[in-house]
């Protein structure tokens, strides 16, 4: 086991850390697919408004790659389709039956899986729904089922206390993961499994099949941050990772034959009090989460709050009727900003969170609650640094903003553009309040648009 | 009582925003408005798009900082420019007396300074319609700081506009000009009226209690004795003998710029500063190191006293001129410096080596560490550019 120590980033000093207690979410009448958040993916429906479908009936298909498929997460009525900006399509909400019904696929035994052949593994699981789960670097778009990756990265545990811990995914399920990790050895030679938190339970066999222990800061996880600090070549820098929890679904997909559900997420409302893991799955209305008997419904329910899911640095903006999409297991309900705040810069900030040492809350270790507040008004970059003393894949993100700014795309390559991992520890940090990390990933996105027009 | 006036304060911006903002009548003084309103509230601003949690600092806190790290040198120079004027007037030395003809002196320096800067800045700021920097609460007072107390006010209100237009507009802004603007402001002064800028004798002001006229006596400063040295004394011997031990230069106990003279205050604040993170060490410490080094080099070449601060022990350098100040405030300004960590170390070493080459091989220019700092910043883009280009052949390509 290689140990992997990453000196960059931020130590997270947020209230409200989920606990390691798994609670199991109440039933739920309604859950819905998200597809906006599938990268790169121009979704054609196969369903309308009406159909009924099972759990893992295919409700639409990729238009650049029809095989690419993906599948219902509950059984029972479609009862409404949304869509976005732009005619994009945002929601499929299904109504659920009260006894739900699984399609059935071929299920793979260990004998059976000996002699199946890479290409139509490949084909099982993007008819199963389940190639959508593996993605690639540096554009973390869905894996190319064409190309053959150096290697795979599964990510065990994470370095942000917010994302689910992986000894609570991990528990009683080391059997499926074992296969996952199976499969993925049959698609890609090597399989790098990189373990972020402390196993609490030695005996799982999933524990002894870690390659590398990652040891840092947020976030040290990231399967990117992990590959610029151990790549050698520029051949690795297409390759591929997949969550630790979906590897246990590849494993449960082939082992039961069905498309798999359950979803482990980590709710945290910033009070200790409510913040656990809940047994939920994909698709479930935010609310739903929350709304547990064992929450403060008073507290989730108040409309101003902010929802962020998928990490409190990177995720994104929800709301509590929002469903949960398919790669996020994570929610944080934070305080919406407030009232100004008077002589807020003179003030030693005791309870400002803060990288810097211009706030006294800097010295001490306590958690601090958080909200969505700026903390300040947009400036000219004062070229500080405190952007690049901070980025964990060594961009300097105040120079290659300029030269995107300034329409040099090859120097902001040349600068590291596609190393960012999309932390967004550089708009976090900067005192003159760009948006920083915003910037590098439109522009990584663009970038992607423009070479895959060109082929 | 505190909470009532917070009430009154919110009461009165929510009513005069009306006319600030789009449509209203003074809508085009919205900046000014803004940062009226700014300095008493911080806005509350919600994220709009990840991460959505943001570090608490910003440029007012940033800014404030380095003024916080500008008090101690501040403090003492209102009291050294009291003392010197009221040991030369031949007052009586009591400290109260001290403080008031100190601040007599110097306040007015401070708001010309502020006042004439604003103008600029608001006036820009309205034309270009972005919002009032920051930045300028730093220069508005760096740069009287450095200026001779008998300075004519209105040398003050020239030498900091053309900081502001010239050093920081006309490259279109904060954060994109080249030269630090208070050092701009402060050489232009030198090179457009030198006669109240050099000599022996600008640098202690005497103020006329009755007509709280302002006039100048003689009163060297340590660089200016040393000009005059005739060639058989050692320049230790020479300063000792007109008062200037290391340890006054030390403190800063004698006559000179405002906020200058004492290293002690600018060690204070370089304290500051680098505990909080707001100034690069690296400018610092290379800056001692380059001037250290190279004065101690000097001093073993030079057999015959090519000039007397080309032998003198290297830590006459460090107290005397002005250099602490220099390095430790303006040196560190981060928009003129480099922004790349090993840059900064060869930015300061630079600044330091420099400052002695000038005072040594051209005494004409006994701010020899202006000179540095304003010839070095001229060179951060490309010593950026160097690192920049050496880090990213480091990378594994990856397009
Ligand atoms: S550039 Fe910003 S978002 Fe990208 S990896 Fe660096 S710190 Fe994170
Ligand atoms: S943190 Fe912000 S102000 Fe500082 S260098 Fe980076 S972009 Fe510029």
């Amino acid at each position: 086991m290689k140990t992997v120590k990453i000196k960059k980033g931020w130590q997270f000093k947020i209230a409200g850390i989920p606990s390691k207690q798994l609670k199991d979410c109440p039933a739920v009448s309604i859950v819905a697919f998200v597809p906006d958040k599938l990268p790169f993916i121009k979704p054609r429906l196969l369903v309308q408004k009406g159909d009924h479908v099972l759990i893992g009936s295919v409700l639409f298909e990729d238009k650049k790659y029809p095989e690419l498929k993906f599948l219902s997460p509950g059984c029972g009525t479609i009862s409404d389709i949304t869509y976005g900006p732009r005619r994009a399509l945002h929601e499929i909400v299904i109504t659920l039956d009260s006894d739900e019904i699984f399609e059935t696929f071929e299920k793979l035994t260990e004998s059976g899986f000996d002699q199946i052949k890479r290409s139509s593994l490949i084909d099982r699981l993007m008819a199963g729904g389940m190639w959508p789960f593996l993605r690639q670097l540096p554009f973390r778009q869905i894996a190319d089922p064409d190309s053959l990756p150096n290697a795979v990265w599964v990510t065990l545990g994470s370095a942000d206390p917010f994302q689910p811990k992986a000894y609570v995914y991990l528990n009683e399920q080391a059997d499926f993961f074992e296969f996952g990790i199976k499969v993925l050895r049959r698609l890609v030679d090597m399989v790098n499994i990189c373990r972020y938190d402390e196993p609490c339970d030695k005996n799982n066999s999933a524990a002894n099949r870690v390659t590398h222990r990652i040891l840092g800061k947020y976030p040290a996880s990231d399967p990117g941050v992990v590959l610029y600090h151990t790549k050698k070549t520029a051949a690795e820098n297409q390759d591929w990772y997949i969550d630790g929890q979906d590897v246990i679904h590849l494993g449960k997909f082939f082992k039961t034959g069905a498309y798999p559900i359950d979803r482990i997420v980590s709710f945290s409302d910033g009070s200790s009090k409510n913040s656990c893991h809940f047994k939920t799955r994909t698709g479930v209305c935010l609310k739903d989460i929350a709304s547990s008997p064992l929450n403060d419904q008073h507290k989730i329910n108040d409309p101003h709050k902010r929802w962020v899911v998928g990490g409190v640095l990177s995720g994104y903006t929800s709301t509590r009727d929002a469903f949960l999409d398919p790669y996020q297991t994570s929610v944080m309900v934070m305080e919406e900003t407030h009232e100004s705040e008077l002589f807020g810069f003179v003030r030693p900030g005791l309870k400002k969170i803060s990288n810097s040492r211009t706030v006294i809350s800097t010295f001490s270790a306590a958690p601090l609650p958080i909200n969505s507040d700026m903390h300040g008004e947009n400036r000219p970059c004062v070229n500080c640094g405190y952007c690049a003393k901070i980025c964990p894949v060594d961009i300097m993100p105040q120079f290659t903003y300029k030269s995107i700014d300034a329409d040099e795309i090859e120097e902001a390559l040349a600068y590291g553009l596609l190393d960012c991992v999309e932390c967004g520890l550089c708009s976090f940090v900067c005192p003159s309040k760009i948006e920083l990390s915003d910037f590098l990933i439109t522009a990584k996105h663009r970038y992607h648009k423009e070479i895959n027009q060109v082929v | 009582m505190f909470n009532q006036f917070e009430k009154n304060l919110r009461r009165f911006f929510e009513k005069s925003s009306t006319h600030f903002s789009k449509g209203g009548r003074f809508y085009k003084f919205h900046p000014l408005f803004e940062a009226l309103e700014t300095i008493f509230f911080t806005p509350a601003i919600p994220a709009r798009c990840p991460p959505f949690v943001r570090d608490g600092i910003d440029l007012k806190r940033f800014m404030s900082i380095v003024l916080l790290a500008l008090i101690p040198p501040l403090f003492f120079g209102i009291y050294n420019t009291g003392y010197q004027s009221q040991l030369s007037g031949g007052n009586d030395l009591n400290f109260f007396n001290i403080i008031i003809s100190g601040l007599l002196t110097v306040m007015p320096m401070i708001i010309v300074s502020y006042a004439a800067g604003f103008f600029w800045e608001i006036l820009f700021s309205v034309i270009r319609k972005h919002p009032i920097s920051e930045g300028f609460l730093v220069t508005g007072l760096l740069f009287p700081m450095t200026l001779p107390p008998t300075v004519p006010l209105w040398q003050v209100a020239v030498g900091i506009s053309f900081g502001v237009v010239i050093g920081k507009e006309v490259f279109g802004g904060t954060g994109r000009n080249i030269f630090n603007p208070a050092l701009t402001a402060r050489a232009f002064l030198f090179f457009a009226y030198p006669a109240k800028m050099s000599g022996d004798r600008v640098w202690v002001a005497v103020v006329d209690s009755a007509s709280t006229m302002i006039s100048a006596v003689s009163g060297a400063t340590p660089l200016a004795v040393t000009a005059l040295l005739p060639s058989f004394e050692t320049i230790e011997s020479m300063l000792h003998r007109a008062g200037f031990t290391l340890s006054t230069l030390f403190l800063g106990n004698y006559p000179g710029s405002v906020g200058g003279t004492s290293a002690l205050c600018c060690l204070i604040g370089a304290l500051i500063l680098i505990i909080t993170g707001v100034a690069s060490y690296r400018i610092i410490l290379g800056g001692v190191a380059g001037l250290l080094i190279t004065s101690f080099l000097l001093g073993i070449v030079s057999t015959t006293p090519l000039n007397p601060w080309a032998d003198i022990n290297p830590l006459y350098h460090l107290a005397a001129g002005g250099f602490a100040f220099g390095i430790v405030y303006m040196a560190t300004d981060p928009v003129s410096a480099p922004g790349t960590h090993t840059s900064k170390w060869f930015y300061g070493f630079f600044i330091g080596m420099l400052t002695v080459v000038i005072r040594v091989f051209n005494p004409a220019y006994p701010e020899g560490v202006m000179m540095a700092i304003l010839f070095m910043n001229l060179f951060a883009p490309l010593f950026d550019f160097i690192e920049i280009r050496f880090r990213v052949s480091k990378r594994i390509p990856n397009v």
